[in-house]
Parts: C-alpha cells; sequence; structure tokens
C-alpha cells in the first residue's frame, strides 16, 4: 500500500516537473514577443523626441508665437526623454515606473496638440512647406505611436492570459518579478472621441 | 485553491479582453491588385491600373494594391489600415515591402499605408503630398478614376523601379547579356568534351543534348500558373503613410 503511494507520488511529481518546464518555456517565448514589441514602442517614442526640437525651431521662426505653448513643449519632452532612459526591464515589470512612462507620454501629447491648436491662428506659418512636412510627419509618428502600442498589448495580453492561466499560474510566481504581470497602455483620455472637422 | 480560482476568473476575463480586441474582421483578402467593392471606378480604369500594379509586383517584387471600400466603420481608419495591411500581409515577409491605397467612398476618407521597409522610400511627408495634390483635388472634382490612377501612379514613381509598359504585340524575348572571356573558354571547354563524348557515346550525348535544349526552350516557367491573383506574402505595416479626406 505504502509502496503505491510512493510511486503515485513520484509520478505526481514528474508530471508537475514536466508541467513547470512546458510552462516556463512557453513564458519566455511570451515574454519575448513582448519585449521585441516594447523595443517597438521606444522606437516610435524616440521618434517623436527627435521631431520635436525640429518643430519647436520652426514654430519659433514665425514672429509673436505664443511663448507659453512653446515652453510647455521644450518642458513636456523633456520629462519624456528623461523617463525614456528608464531600463526597460524595470518600466514593464513595475507597474508604477510604467504609469510614470505612460503619464510623461500623455503630457507630451498633449503638449504638442495644444501647440498644433495655437498653430491654427498663424495661418501664414501653416502655409510654409517646411511646417507642413513637419505636421505630416508629426501625424504619421503619432499614428505610429498608437499602431505600436496596440500590438504592444495584444502581446502584453498574450502572456498575462498564459501566464495567469492553470497551471502555469502555479509556477510563474516563483521567478519573482521575472514574470510579473505585463502593463497595458490605457486610452489616452479624449482620444476615442478626437474632435473631427467635418464638411 | 483561492488563487487558482482567482486566477482562473482571471484569465477567463482576459480572455473576454483579447476576443475583445480580436472583434475587428478585416475584409476577406483580395485576389487582384485592385479591388473595388463599391463601383467606384470604370471597369477600364480598374483593369488598366491592376495590370500595371501586377506588373510592378513582377519587376521589383514590391506588393503595391489599391482597395475601395465603403466605409470603415466605428474602427478609425488608420487602425482600420493597419490591421488589414497585417491580415493580407501585404509585401515580403520580413522585407515588408508593400504599400496600399485605402478609399472609402462613403466616408470620403483615404489613405496610404505604407510598409515598415519602405518608411525610407515613401516617408510621411511623401505620402502626404501625393495625398493632397494628387488625390483629393481630383477628387473634389469628381474625377474618381484621374483620382486612383494618379496617386497610384505617384506612389508607384516615388517607390521607383517602374519599367515601361511592353508594347502591345507579341512580347520580345530580352536578348542574352554578352559573355566574358571566362565563360567564352568554360563554354569551349564543355563543347570540345560534348565533342569527344559524342564519338565515344553517341546515344547518350544526343540525349543530354536533348534535354539541354528542352529545358532552354521553356522559358524556364517562373512564377508560371498564368492568371494568378494578388497573394499576400505576409509583410507588416507600422502606421506609416498618410490619410486625407475630401
Amino acid at each position: 500500500m505504502g509502496k503505491w503511494l510512493g510511486l503515485g507520488l513520484v509520478a505526481l511529481l514528474v508530471l508537475l516537473g514536466l508541467g513547470a518546464v512546458g510552462s516556463y518555456n512557453s513564458l519566455v517565448r511570451l515574454e519575448q514577443a513582448v519585449d521585441a514589441q516594447w523595443g517597438q514602442v521606444e522606437n516610435v517614442y524616440q521618434r517623436r523626441l527627435d521631431l520635436v526640437p525640429n518643430l519647436v525651431a520652426t514654430v519659433k521662426g514665425a514672429a509673436s508665437f505664443e511663448q507659453q505653448t512653446l515652453t510647455q513643449v521644450i518642458e513636456a519632452r523633456a520629462k519624456a526623454s528623461q523617463v525614456s532612459l528608464t531600463a526597460s526591464r524595470e518600466l514593464l515589470e513595475e507597474p508604477a515606473a510604467f504609469q510614470q512612462f505612460q503619464q510623461a507620454q500623455q503630457n507630451l501629447s498633449g503638449a504638442l496638440s495644444r501647440l498644433l491648436v495655437t498653430v491654427e491662428r498663424y495661418p501664414e506659418l501653416r502655409a510654409t512647406e517646411n511646417f507642413r512636412e513637419l505636421q505630416a510627419q508629426l501625424e504619421g509618428t503619432e499614428n505610429r505611436i498608437a499602431v505600436e502600442r496596440m500590438r504592444f498589448n495584444e502581446a502584453a495580453r498574450a502572456f498575462n492570459t498564459r501566464r495567469n492561466s492553470f497551471p502555469t499560474v502555479l509556477f510563474a510566481g516563483f521567478f519573482g518579478r521575472r514574470f510579473a504581470e505585463r502593463p497595458y497602455f490605457q486610452a489616452e483620455p479624449g482620444a476615442k472621441t478626437a474632435p473631427e472637422v467635418r464638411f | 485553491m483561492h488563487t487558482k480560482a482567482r486566477g482562473a476568473g482571471l484569465a477567463a476575463i482576459l480572455l473576454g479582453l483579447a476576443a475583445l480586441a480580436a472583434s475587428f474582421q478585416p475584409p476577406p483578402a483580395p485576389e487582384r491588385w485592385v479591388t473595388d467593392t463599391v463601383g467606384f471606378l470604370s471597369e477600364p480604369t480598374r483593369r488598366a491600373l491592376d495590370a500595371r500594379l501586377e506588373r510592378y509586383e513582377r519587376d521589383t517584387g514590391r506588393q503595391v494594391i489599391v482597395w475601395i471600400g465603403e466605409s470603415t466603420g466605428d474602427v478609425p481608419l488608420e487602425e482600420w489600415a493597419a490591421r488589414t495591411f497585417e491580415a493580407w500581409g501585404i509585401g515580403g515577409k520580413g522585407r515588408d515591402d508593400g504599400a496600399a491605397l485605402f478609399v472609402f467612398a462613403k466616408d470620403r476618407r483615404l489613405r496610404i499605408e505604407v510598409g515598415y521597409g519602405l518608411e525610407p522610400v515613401v516617408p510621411d511627408a511623401i505620402a502626404s503630398r501625393l495625398i493632397q495634390q494628387e488625390a483629393i483635388p481630383r477628387l473634389r472634382a469628381g474625377d474618381p478614376d484621374g483620382a486612383v490612377s494618379a496617386t497610384a501612379g505617384a506612389l508607384l514613381g516615388a517607390l521607383g523601379g517602374e519599367t515601361a509598359p511592353p508594347p502591345a504585340g507579341p512580347t520580345v524575348r530580352p536578348s542574352l547579356p554578352a559573355l566574358g572571356t571566362g565563360q567564352l573558354i568554360l563554354l569551349g571547354v564543355l563543347g570540345l568534351f560534348l565533342l569527344v563524348f559524342l564519338v565515344t557515346h553517341p546515344r547518350m550525348a544526343l540525349f543530354l543534348l536533348f534535354q539541354i535544349m528542352s529545358r532552354g526552350g521553356s522559358g524556364g516557367g517562373w512564377r508560371g500558373g498564368g492568371g494568378g491573383g494578388f497573394r499576400g506574402g505576409g509583410g507588416r505595416s507600422g502606421g506609416g503613410g498618410a490619410s486625407g479626406s475630401w
């Protein structure tokens, strides 16, 4: 009787061990997909950071452009480039750091859209070739950010679904923060209801 | 036990979220380079442009398509374009060298979506200029044929590599390139061998000769299967390009 119990216990342990290995491997695979997609997200945010100085320089050239709007953009950019220096490991594993990253980028989005609204009052600036090109680039960059964020959320969702499903959820905790749930980008307030002017 | 149940519950919620995100259904992948689901273009224009884009892919390996629909519904145009582009796999896998012109007749909006690999060739500023200068004025003037043809043509121009359309009538085979000295010597040696072979084993030599000739005659049959339609190669885009409305 005792022999059978022992044998059963060993079999159970082996089964659990095999399950753990499988879970570990699949988590690593999904984690890599999240990391790769995070790299894309960082790329597009960096692209926007690189674009802002050009935009500021072009707008500054316009006569009597409101200083306050410009200063806000410059400050928001400085903050955003500061948080992009945070190691991606930390950003992905610490929800607070991720929150901060997203907040800083959102502030920059807000400052930039206020800048573009202000530019509406400077038709001669809007008409310049240089500004129109920058505006197209900025729109393209914002769109790229939206696409890469969406794909990041999909990769993170795949990881989290696996991480929190049985039996993986039993093992994931052993590895500390390594397999912590990955954060999601939240829709930016007002993003769903973008003002649209149509005639 | 408690954590297990909670984990399962959470997983169910997450699965639900995933299902929600996956609720976007792109239209079925097109079978031609120009697809007009709403009768926006006249048939001759559609056919001419389709042939032009098919030829462009054959010559350069780059996939450029035009797709005309009614509306993107609740989905923003940009998201629709990026997701559909990925679902159809426009452009080669890994090369991501595809581009698409999406037109929505009811929304009165259009977008050029550029694959990752072509972003350096057609930056957003160029795509935006094509939309603003080639498409919108013609669309506003009520010339959809001209607008789509001119925009797609200008897009090909920006991408480059388009060869002149072949003359109507019998297609001319490209003449063989001139041979270098090394190749000539090699050919001479091979010919000599064949001659010796012909004397020693006449039957086998003739068989070999016949084999080589017949293979050369069939023209290789590259990308054969005539009438093969458009097939995406697994390319992706990352939201590059530009949109506009008229």
